[in-house]
């Protein structure tokens, strides 16, 4: 019996394999880990809080004019851009000195009612009241009756006068008066409202997101009119300080998920930020995932209608694009028109992007797993006209499709960076006179052409532009897999993908919601864009506080 | 709740988990193998039977761990027959669930030698198999609970159409006569039906993973119920689209069936591709759902940690898997595990019961 039980156990070669399966895997682990602790976000919470509310020690202005002119000149005055413009305010004698930034304000403006009315208009009414200029009275008086402007500030702290001069202000000076006043409100020079670009509708508001962002938290608020769409100014950047809004219906979104969004926006440590896309890379939840975990978009409806679902809208300063969190994977493939059009092509449109978006990840790896692998499993006709087509194309059929996908990934960049008019011409040249050129010298074969062009189209279809390099990148991952391992790789491939994103989660929602956690009241907002009068409920996942959308 | 710390499941995630435990292998082995052990087409009423006893007895299973909110049997053993023989039992169960786990990735590396990948060393279809259920695994039982629920509705949905399509070869009188060599040998076909059933031991860990266990039981009449509809599908349309005689002389009768038709207008010709397609994804949750188990037995015996634990039953499972020589070996093994489920079906928690039982009425007598 021992003799029988001996000659089952395995020879060395199994073990040295079984070796091998705790090897790799924990080599692989330890780097994932290494790697994970340097990328992830290291922020302490509070030190944060203490540095950021204390900058320097308050310092008031003294009130004397000379005093406060020379401090402003020797703070800012030593840019180039920064005006001072002293002129006397005749009927009184008194000296007086705007202070502002070259370009940011209407200089019409400030000539008629802020010169013209000091140097010429008040004289009377100013001569009765001279004798008390600091008092505030006299201030009153000015805000009052003499300055026709809506938005009259005083400002007594140092820091405060040179930070808002800087943000575009125009200060008044006065000789005797002990604080500045802020005539005129910045007015740089913005883009007009237009089109969003990056996502074009058919149907639907021409409106897009600009880089300002009392622009843009207008024109959420002009979505419609609710007291409960409520915003929160936070200030981030520890360098070049910019404003950043969360929006969010105060009745709807689930409390926890804000205070997370809250708490991790408080924790951002950086110097500046320069796009919406910083924020979404310091606050997200695993860096090291493809896939996106926070969506970007320049249209306000696509905000009004993610707030009202329940989620969360962070709006940065100086970038049309806005970021909504959380987000599951269907988002990605949800386009606002979806709901404006009727249901039923509504839903057509729907499972057509899931279909084109599990081609755009997986046809190559199928090609290359059928053309190198499994032949005889495509339909013999099929299979012959395939090989035949290949005949001569010197290649293993994973070169093969590198060479286009390669190729045509280098063109669609390219073609984004050229000017527009080169760009259809370039993608002519590049795409169908190369395409055919490579076919007509047999370095690819034609199917193939047909197989990378599907693809390529394919990953147009999906409506965000970033969930779609995740598919882009990914698809590469998925021709490796292939070659090696043929469909078992791709097999192996997709089922690493799921397990994946069954582990993501982006704020706590899991990102393969509904799927799985399965919730079948959300399934009317997934493959199939249920009609409008039975999308009674929020969706689940988002656990609202208030859930009914109609009564 | 909106950001979640508890990793538990709830009760559908819990029926699809025992689904997929339950349907693995025995989908491409049953035919044979229940035939073998009894020469007639009745052996359906076989899988049937086969079901209820199962069916029975999980419920003293469920019964048994709901009593031990929150624990699973490798926790609550030890309070029941005390710390050694608790230990010791649990091992045993640690032990089969890893046989289990590598019988089973075997047969998919059988298969995918044989229909996929020809020539291609075994070893490099089992070592990514195991490292992407690692992958999975170490997300915790609510990913893999996710993943089953993304493929279980797939292979599902393509298994129903396989058979469907197959309704074309498929002649009633393979089938009869019904009952014409009386009741014995449906009961000696038993024996190797029950055998399919083995991983729905999952159940003891599994309650305790649950947000509701008191559905466990609602759970249960789901998880075995649907592979038992399943399996006597895959027997009732292997045997009637083949005859009794062909499949004995198949190796895996359930891909002979769908490469015997073309099914025309279609993409594919044959069903046998697509089909082993998603045959595969089931063995991948299969075959994670085993190494879960195990994994979580030996982290909650030696209070280890789990990730380590994970790791370290790699090259354990490979081993496990490599250990049958031939396909014959394979296939016998198959059968050895059958008679070690029925203890573990049977015996280890109509014991622990019965212990568990006098334990408390010898208690109250004391109070």
């Amino acid at each position: 019996m021992w003799t029988k039980v001996l000659s089952y156990i395995p020879d060395w070669k199994t073990f040295m394999q079984a070796g091998l399966v705790l090897l790799i895997p924990l080599i692989i682990n330890f780097g994932y880990n290494k790697i994970s602790s340097l990328v992830s976000n290291k922020n302490n919470p509070a030190k944060k809080t203490t540095a950021g509310d204390t900058t320097a020690p308050e310092e008031p202005l003294s009130g004397e004019y000379e005093r406060d002119l020379e401090f402003l000149k020797k703070t800012i005055g030593t840019s180039s851009d920064v005006h001072f413009r002293e002129f006397q305010i005749t009927g009184l004698n008194v000296r007086a000195c705007l202070v502002f930034v070259d370009g940011m304000q209407t200089v019409d403006f400030l000539n008629t009612h802020v010169m013209q009315v000091l140097m010429r208009e008040a004289d009377p009414q100013l001569r009765e009241q001279g004798r008390a200029l600091n008092t505030p009275e006299f201030t009153a008086h000015l805000k009052e009756k003499i300055l026709p402007l809506i938005d009259i500030t005083e400002v007594t702290e140092k820091l405060e006068l040179t930070q808002s001069i800087l943000k575009g202000f125009t200060a008044l000076l006065l000789d005797g008066m002990p604080h500045a006043l802020l005539v005129g409100l910045p007015n740089g020079k913005t883009r007009a409202i237009a089109e969003p670009t990056s996502e074009a509708l058919l149907r639907g508001s021409r409106i897009g997101f600009t880089e300002v962002l009392s622009e843009n938290t207008a024109m959420l608020r002009m979505q419609g009119k609710s007291e409960n769409l409520e915003m929160k100014k936070y200030v981030v950047g520890s360098l070049l300080k910019k404003n950043l809004v969360i929006a969010y219906f105060k009745d709807i979104v689930n409390p926890e998920l804000l205070h997370e969004v809250e708490d991790r926006i408080t924790k951002i440590d950086i110097d500046f930020i320069a796009e919406s896309g910083y924020v979404e890379q310091l606050i997200e939840d695993n860096p090291l995932s493809p896939f996106q975990q926070v969506q970007n978009t320049e249209r306000p409806d696509r905000v009004i209608n993610a707030l009202l679902e329940g989620r969360v809208a962070i709006l940065v300063e100086g970038t049309p694009f806005a970021l909504i969190v959380p987000v599951t994977f269907s988002m990605l493939l949800q386009s606002p028109e979806d709901y404006f059009e009727r249901w039923m092509p509504g839903s057509l449109l729907r499972t057509l992007r899931f279909f084109a978006s599990f081609l755009a990840l997986m046809a190559p790896a199928l090609y290359i797993s059928f053309i190198s692998f499994h032949p005889g499993l495509i339909p013999t006709e099929l299979a012959i006209t395939i090989i035949e087509a290949r005949q001569g194309v010197p290649f293993p059929s994973l070169i093969e499709v590198l060479i286009l996908e390669i190729s045509i990934e280098i063109l669609r960049e390219a073609g984004l960076r050229l000017p527009k008019p080169i760009g259809p011409a370039m993608g002519i040249v590049g795409g169908l006179i190369i395409g055919e050129a490579a076919v007509q010298a047999g370095i690819v074969s034609p199917f193939l052409v047909i197989v990378v062009a599907v693809t390529a189209i394919s990953s147009f279809s999906i409506p965000m532009y970033s969930a779609g390099i995740a598919l882009r990148v990914l698809r590469f991952v998925g021709m490796l897999f292939a070659a090696t391992l043929g469909m078992f790789g791709t097999i192996l491939f997709f089922l690493l993908i799921c397990s994946h994103i069954s582990k993501l989660k982006s704020f706590g929602v899991p990102y393969i919601t509904p799927f799985s956690p399965f919730r079948l009241q959300d399934f009317k907002d997934l493959f199939v864009r249920a009609p409008l009068t039975l999308m009674k409920r929020r969706p689940e996942m988002m656990k609202t506080g208030n859930r009914r959308r109609r009564s | 709740m909106f950001l979640r710390k508890d990793d538990k499941i709830t009760t559908t995630q819990a029926a699809i988990f025992l689904t997929d435990t339950v349907l693995g292998a025995g989908i491409l082995t049953l035919p044979r193998s229940v035939l073998e052990a009894a020469e007639t087409p009745d052996v359906w009423l076989s899988v049937l039977l086969g079901g209820a006893i199962i069916l029975l007895l999980m419920l003293v299973m469920v019964k048994l761990s709901q009593r031990f909110p929150g624990k699973t049997v490798y926790e609550y053993s030890r309070s029941i027959v005390g710390t050694i023989p608790g230990a010791f039992l649990c091992l045993l169960l640690i032990l089969y669930f890893i046989i289990v786990g590598g019988f089973e990735i075997r047969v998919l590396a059988e298969v995918a030698m044989l229909y996929l990948l020809e020539g291609t060393p075994i070893w490099a279809i089992l070592i990514p198999f195991i490292w992407t259920g690692a992958y999975l695994a170490c997300g915790g039982i609510n990913s893999i609970a996710r993943v089953f629920q993304i493929v279980f509705p797939i292979s599902l949905f393509f298994l129903i159409l396989s058979y469907a399509m197959s309704i074309r070869v498929f002649e009633p009188n393979h089938l009869r006569p019904l009952l014409g060599g009386g009741v014995m040998p449906v009961i000696q076909g038993l024996k190797s039906t029950i055998l399919v059933f083995t991983g729905c031991e999952v159940i003891m860990v599994l309650i305790a993973h649950m947000q509701h266990p008191e559905r466990a039981v609602k759970a249960v009449f789901a998880g075995i119920g649907i592979p038992i509809m399943l399996y006597l599908f895959t027997i009732v349309m292997v045997i009637g689209g083949m005859s009794v005689d062909a499949v004995l002389r198949s190796t895996w009768p359930t891909i002979d069936l769908l490469r015997s038709f073309e099914v025309t207008g279609l993409f594919f010709e044959r069903l046998e591709f697509p089909f082993l397609v998603i045959w595969m994804m089931q063995m991948f949750c299969n075959f994670t759902s085993f190494y879960f188990s195990a994994s979580l037995g030996v982290s909650q015996i030696f209070r280890i940690r789990f990730g380590p634990v994970l790791f370290a039953l790699m090259p354990v499972i490979f081993i496990s898997a490599m250990i049958p020589k031939r396909i014959n070996d394979v296939f016998q093994l198959g059968g050895a595990i059958g008679y070690i489920g029925i203890f573990f079906f049977a015996l280890l928690p109509a014991l622990l019961s019965a212990i568990y039982w006098i334990r408390k009425k010898g208690l109250r007598q004391d109070v």
